[in-house]
């Protein structure tokens, strides 16, 4: 239901001819098999010229992207060349770069370590299907542009009867990444669980998805929740030991990370993932990556200062 | 199995070897040197370097290498040091690894026998010469074991440096399986691949283990002992002539000199002669044990004095003041009109200073348990002081070790390893190597009486004919009553620190007038009846 809405929005956005013959390329590149990041990143819409005019600053710049590569379809090597790597988070980071006039290279690091590498300068800006939240804002400025959707992902048969993040998660076992924001949810359940006599749920926590991911096959855990798209990533991988349980919405939305105070720097991707909103070429990129699921915003800064 | 070898002949994995490589020479090195200074602050004499050394070690070796990475990667570009991934790496591996490095290389140091260290110091070699040539070679081979170890776990320790996007083997294998879901497969081809680097480190390490082993001199049968198959034949003919008792004829064996003839001569000259040695209020405790009390002496060049007395009287004590490799309270000493060890103005010297004096006035001394260098033969042991304290070139020091192997019985044995000799024989080397430089004075502490009884006449012989050919000045202390009798001019009975008698050899040791004396003789003369 959701998923045909946004289709539907997503379809009456992508009105410029020129980004709808280029809607057309990708799908069929996307078709025939995953083929570099930068052959399929999409040209720029028209009104980038005026943003690289605007900040000059950027243009002809090489910046750092600090990603967190464990995520098929976001971030991950490509199978077929591993000295690359593709994903529409990749993908949208370098149309922001074709956009304003930069090229990215990548910073691949533990999810945990995605902001630090950030502040420490290491990096100079994280798209790595990260949600914006405002823990996570004391640390990073975000340019928000999806709302989050997670899917609960269980082994086949979903034998604890796991239907959401809430009481039908008392005395199971889930398996998360250090810093998820999944991670204080499901730790805010123990005292609900406790006032009704049931054990607290337990969380193990991993360095990446794939850890995750192999935990529930290995049976050591029985929930893992992350981002609906990677939930289905999974379970296509593991067709018979693995299923989605159910998809929940989140309070949150996925943005990019930039450091904090450099708001030209700020504005300026603002500015640009707006003009590439419009021009429907996010859509287009989400369809290449089967992210049917995710719910487009209009970009926003989350920012605390 | 066949993604099994995809993966491991995988170009992208295959290149993360090298980053692997790379963060793991880095931090070895890195650690190698760092670990030298710290495992060189802790043993140096000054408490400050060894506190701070201590300090550092408590630090780098108590937090977790995974922390250090993380925080030479993210924090130190707070501080305005920015590195790539690869030197942050190189970086917090190499700070990790000093300290395990420094103990590995202090457990070395102290490895090697303080006898060594005391002949070496004897022989006037300044400490740095004394850890290159003496310190060092022995150190090294204890150390092969665990520095094997250490790179081992360097090796598998650089995985870490994936947190901090390294493109090492572990990162590239993780996100490799993150891509492509072939978890097992990717992880165990990295697995074998990381099997094969420890598995050269192994290797190398049983090489340099099988080329540092002294038992086998040649090359050909060190290689060969790598061999399996060898090793049984191999291991058989160690060193045919160690078996060999030594004969007597070892030793050019002369009739003891009728020097009872000369006795008279020696005297009347020895009273004209200048001192050797000159001892005024000598004062040494340890702790509240009084070693030392008061003591002065003269020796006379040329005059032989035994010091006689039971243990603990102080006579190895005394002996080692003389040349400075101990330190006293009170008191002062000369050898040949010299403070050794004060500048002019009674200040004590730094170690090289002490070192460079000793060599020059030239004090030999020659210990109770030989100290030989181990991993020198016979001849350099004899020869190798002699170019590195006295720089004598190479060919001259041959010719007067050779000459003074000769003289001392063991010209065939030139080439042989302490281990290998018997105690007589190693102890005539001592004598050959302390007489080598040709010293003023020559100090022997209790030079027989690690020896078996059968093996005691030959070293003897040996110093006998020094006393008697060189005209040496000698001071030993000993228990060989006879002996003393027969080389000494003079001969001390200490005890308690003091001396309590002395005078010509044969009157002491035939007509004693302090009972103490007169008691020790009685058990001595006893034993050496038996």
């Amino acid at each position: 239901m959701t998923e045909a809405k946004t289709r539907t929005r997503q379809a009456t956005l992508g009105t410029a001819a020129a980004a709808g013959m280029l809607a057309a390329q990708i799908a069929a590149a996307a078709g025939l098999s995953v083929t570099g990041a930068a052959a399929a990143a999409p040209a720029a819409p028209a009104g980038c010229a005026a943003l690289r005019d605007k900040y000059p600053e950027l243009n002809g710049k090489t910046l750092v992207n600090a990603i967190n590569p464990h995520t098929p379809g976001y971030e991950a090597l490509d199978p077929n060349d591993p000295s690359k790597y593709i994903g529409f988070d990749i993908d949208l980071g370098e149309t922001i770069g074709e956009c304003l006039g930069f090229t990215l290279t990548y910073k691949p690091v533990t999810f945990a370590a995605l902001l630090t590498t950030l502040s420490a300068g290491q990096a100079d800006i994280v798209i790595s299907d990260i949600y914006a939240t405002q823990e996570r804002a004391k640390a990073a400025d975000f340019i928000t542009y999806s709302k989050v959707f997670d899917g609960v992902l269980v082994a086949k048969g979903n034998l604890k009867k796991i239907d959401g993040i809430n009481m039908s998660m008392c005395g199971t076992t889930a398996a998360e990444n250090t810093g998820y924001v999944e991670v204080p949810l499901i730790q805010d359940l123990a005292p609900k669980c406790e006032a009704e006599g049931k054990p607290k749920p337990e969380i193990q926590l991993y360095d990446n998805n794939a850890n995750c991911i192999q935990a529930i096959l290995a049976g050591r855990a029985d929930v893992y929740i992350n981002d609906v798209n990677t939930v289905d990533q999974a379970v296509k991988a593991y067709p018979d030991q693995l299923e989605k349980a159910t998809a929940v919405t989140l309070p949150y939305s996925v943005g990019i990370a930039v450091p904090r105070g450099n708001t030209k720097f700020r504005d300026a991707v603002l500015a640009a993932l707006t003009e590439i909103q419009k021009a429907g070429i996010e859509t287009d990129l989400l369809k290449k990556w089967s992210l049917d699921a995710g719910t487009l915003e209009a970009p926003k800064i989350l920012s605390v200062d | 199995m066949e993604l099994f070898l995809h993966y491991l002949t995988m170009p992208y994995l295959l290149w993360g070897i090298v980053f692997t490589i790379e963060v793991t020479v880095l931090g070895l090195l890195g650690g190698l040197v760092l670990g030298v200074v710290l495992a060189a602050m802790q043993l140096s004499r000054f408490k400050a370097l060894a506190m701070l050394a201590r300090g550092y070690t408590i630090i780098f070796r108590g937090t977790p290498l995974i922390l250090q990475l993380v925080f030479a990667y993210d924090a130190l570009p707070h501080l305005g040091l920015k590195l790539s991934a690869l030197a942050a790496a190189g970086l917090a591996l190499a700070a990790n690894e000093a300290p395990f490095i420094a103990e590995i290389v202090r457990a070395g140091v102290r490895s090697v026998d303080r006898g060594q260290v005391l002949a070496g110091e004897a022989l006037g070699m300044r400490p740095f010469t004394l850890m290159r040539h003496v310190v060092s070679p022995q150190a090294i081979r204890f150390m092969v074991p665990a520095f094997g170890n250490e790179t081992i776990s360097a090796l598998k320790n650089s995985s870490l440096a994936s947190v901090i996007a390294v493109q090492e083997l572990t990162l590239r294998s993780t996100q490799l399986a993150s891509s492509t879901f072939d978890f097992f497969s990717i992880f165990f081809a990295s697995g074998l691949m990381y099997l094969a680097l420890t598995g050269a480190v192994a290797a190398a390490q049983l090489m340099a283990e099988v080329m540092l082993d002294l038992d086998h001199p040649t090359p050909q049968a060190r290689f060969a002992r790598l061999m399996p198959w060898r090793r049984v034949a191999a291991e058989e003919p160690v060193m045919p002539a160690d078996g060999e008792p030594p004969t007597e004829t070892d030793v050019p064996s002369q009739a003891p000199p009728h020097l009872a003839v000369d006795r008279a001569k020696r005297v009347e000259r020895l009273a004209d002669a200048a001192a050797a040695v000159e001892i005024f209020r000598l004062r040494k405790t340890y702790g509240r044990q009084l070693v030392l009390n008061d003591l002065s002496l003269t020796v006379r060049l040329g005059e032989v004095v035994a010091l006689l007395g039971p243990s603990g009287s102080g006579k190895s004590t005394l002996l080692r003041c003389i040349n400075h490799i101990e330190e006293w309270d009170a008191g002062t000493i000369r050898v040949t009109g010299r403070r050794l060890g004060f500048d002019a103005a009674g200040r004590a010297l730094g170690p090289k200073a002490v070192a460079d004096e000793r060599a020059r006035v030239g004090v030999g001394m020659v210990f109770q348990q030989f100290n030989l260098f181990a991993h020198l033969t016979a001849k350099e042991n004899i020869a190798g002081p002699l170019r590195w304290v006295h720089g004598m070139p190479a060919d001259k020091a041959e010719r007067r070790a050779i000459e003074l192997l000769e003289r001392v019985g063991l010209a065939h044995r030139a080439d042989a390893l302490p281990r290998h000799m018997s105690g007589g024989q190693q102890q005539r080397v001592a004598i050959a190597r302390a007489v080598a430089p040709g010293p003023n004075v020559l100090l022997l502490d209790e030079p027989t009486s690690a020896l078996d009884p059968e093996l005691v006449s030959e070293v003897l012989d040996v110093i006998r004919r020094l006393a008697v050919e060189e005209g040496l000045t000698m001071i030993i202390s000993t228990h060989q009553l006879r002996f003393a009798e027969e080389v000494a001019d003079r001969v001390l009975f200490l005890a308690g620190g003091s001396i309590v008698e002395e005078g010509p050899a044969q009157e002491i040791l035939s007509r004693p007038k302090n009972t103490r004396t007169r008691r020790f003789l009685q058990i001595m003369g006893a034993s050496e009846a038996v």
